[in-house]
């Protein structure tokens, strides 16, 4: 009985932690159409985008996927590479097609820069498999990208341990 | 100074000066950054192609924004006409006023990069800029320390230490043009409100600029009204002490104008020195109906520091023992009052004002409260955790 209410105790205390942590993150949210796509298959990918008045996108998809069109103007978008890059003009949404390949997975990860408001940050990575085979490390980002996280991500992480420690002080 | 160490800081840093420069991404140079030229910056930049910067691009975003694309132009308060390519990013100010009126108008302070040393010293009231640079005053400033700050504006005064302002411009003009100078008085009601708007615009700061100036001109206009109908005959007679004894100001002062706002008749207006010397036999035959006492500067005693109104009152009893004075009908009348410049001489001069007018017509101005106007324009436009029960002392009684 004492353990089920800790139970809930930790689980409201985590959840009051998370909570304002996510409420910190990003103002430009992904989602696609499927992550686990059939070979070849075209699939979609939406930014929803919150109170950017100018600002950028630029995403990033893994190795063998390839950019297949957006209904974001012509001019404001630009392919490099892997890299596709998107001038956002007060848009709330952004949607584009990306091609898959016959296999392989890997995650699209993507950045965001207000110009307006100066701030810029990494958009969640979403992985992404063929017919959802994984195939562990394959098109994940650079070690560089990986160095590169989120505050959120570091918030989360300090809200852990402070978890862990104040847990393991109540033992 | 060391004149060859200052220009080889001038060289080198007159090509850095970001505000000289046109309009980042306005690619044909036609001096107007239009859509398709700021989409193509900002996808090039998104990429890593090109040559600007984050920076660059944030400035190309706000002109776009703010100014339609354009560079602004604006008239300072010393009538020179100037334009602004970029927003501020790096301010000096040489006067406190205008460093005042930066904070009122939600001006980021982590964008003015150095200050007058009054300011640098004022850190009950200014707590932000104790880490700041410090460039001296106009009449010394250091003018090294400017120029290896890079900064796109400078603030000066408009209309008073004119010579010393002067030198300082003729100084940065010649060494770094791409400083803008920026020339705003900030204390005087006839101007205050447009320079309020104007440096509102000069930094993108238009919406709080609006509710400041509303805010500052709803007091000012409504001690002017409550005043607008005394017959000149009928006007409360005051005599107003600088910090020295004895001393006054005639009309053309700016405390002059203040007093006049208020509803006051100032007997020795008429004088020909803006400050002059009164003989005390002069004062008592002039018998005020109110006295006004200054405080602050070269009489310490009161302001933001402390709450010691004790001083104040020491200040007022000193006066009250003049020989002579238990006549005046000031005197008589309990009208004597002790005022700290820094509510009336400076970007706050409005609240002292507020004071006069409910010294000069308590019946008239029943409803006006100077002391919580002044707690709001603390609290709200400064941004001050500063509480007027138990913090600093500006009037009494």
């Amino acid at each position: 009985m004492m353990r089920s209410a800790a139970n809930r105790l930790f689980c409201l205390a985590l959840l009051l932690m998370v909570v304002p942590v996510a409420a910190c993150g990003t103002p430009v949210i992904r989602s696609l159409s499927t992550a686990e796509p059939g070979a070849g298959e075209v699939f979609t990918v939406s930014l929803a985008v919150e109170g950017m008045t100018l600002g950028g996108v630029v995403e990033t998809l893994p190795d063998g996927y390839t950019f297949a069109g957006t209904d974001h103007p012509d001019d404001r978008v630009l392919v490099r590479g892997q890299r596709v890059a998107f001038a956002v003009t007060n848009e709330t949404s952004i949607t584009y097609s990306v091609q898959a390949p016959a296999s392989g997975s890997g995650d699209i990860i993507g950045t965001w820069e207000d110009f307006i408001a100066e701030s810029h940050g990494e958009i969640p990575p979403s992985r992404v498999a063929v017919d959802g085979i994984d195939v562990p490390g394959a098109g994940d980002p650079s070690p560089a990208d990986a160095r590169a996280g989120s505050p959120c991500t570091a918030l989360i992480a300090v809200a852990g341990l402070l978890l862990v420690a104040y847990r393991g002080g109540r033992r | 100074m060391n004149r060859h160490l200052l220009l080889a800081v001038a060289l080198l840093l007159i090509a850095g000066t970001a505000s000289a420069a046109g309009i980042p991404g306005d690619a044909d140079g036609n001096g107007v950054l239009d859509q398709p030229e700021y989409t193509a910056a900002v996808l090039a930049y998104l990429v890593g192609e090109g040559d600007l910067t984050r920076t660059d691009i944030q400035d190309a975003a706000w002109v776009l924004a703010r100014w339609d694309g354009r560079p602004l132009e604006i008239t300072d308060s010393s009538g020179q006409t100037l334009t602004l390519s970029r927003p501020l990013r790096r301010v000096v100010t040489f006067t406190g006023e205008s460093l005042e009126t930066l904070r009122s108008l939600g001006f980021a302070m982590e964008k003015v990069v150095a200050v007058d040393k009054y300011s640098h010293e004022k850190s009950t009231f200014f707590p932000e800029c104790g880490g700041k640079a410090n460039v001296g005053s106009i009449w010394s400033p250091d003018m090294e320390r400017v120029l290896t700050l890079r900064p796109d504006a400078v603030f000066l005064y408009a209309t008073i230490s004119t010579a010393a302002c002067d030198e300082i411009q003729q100084k940065l003009d010649a060494s770094s043009p791409g400083i803008r100078v920026l020339r705003f008085d900030c204390f005087k009601p006839a101007t205050y409100p447009g320079e309020i708007r104007t440096i509102a615009a000069a930094t993108g700061c238009e919406d709080r600029g609006d509710e400041f100036a509303r805010f500052y001109t709803s007091v000012m206009d409504g001690i002017r009204a409550g005043t607008a109908d005394v017959p000149d005959d009928e006007k409360t007679r005051v005599y107003f002490e600088y910090w020295a004894d004895y001393k006054t100001f005639a009309s053309g002062s700016g405390y002059n104008e203040k007093l006049e706002i208020a509803g006051g008749y100032n007997p020795f207006a008429g004088e020909s020195a803006e400050y002059p010397e009164i003989d005390p036999e002069a004062v008592i035959v002039s018998n005020p109906e109110v006295v006004v006492k200054l405080t602050g500067q070269k009489l310490a005693a009161g302001g933001y520091v402390g709450h010691d109104v004790a001083a104040l009152e020491a200040t007022q009893s000193a006066i009250l023992e003049r020989p002579g004075w238990t006549r005046l009908a000031a005197v008589a009348d309990d009208r004597v009052y002790v005022i700290h410049s820094d509510i009336l001489g400076g970007a706050q001069h409005f609240i002292g004002t507020a004071y006069l007018a409910k010294w000069f017509y308590p019946e008239r101005f029943a409803d006006l409260d100077p002391n919580a106007v002044h707690q709001r324009y603390l609290t709200e436009f400064q941004g001050l955790d500063f509480n007027l029960a138990s913090e600093g002392a500006f009037v009494y009684p």
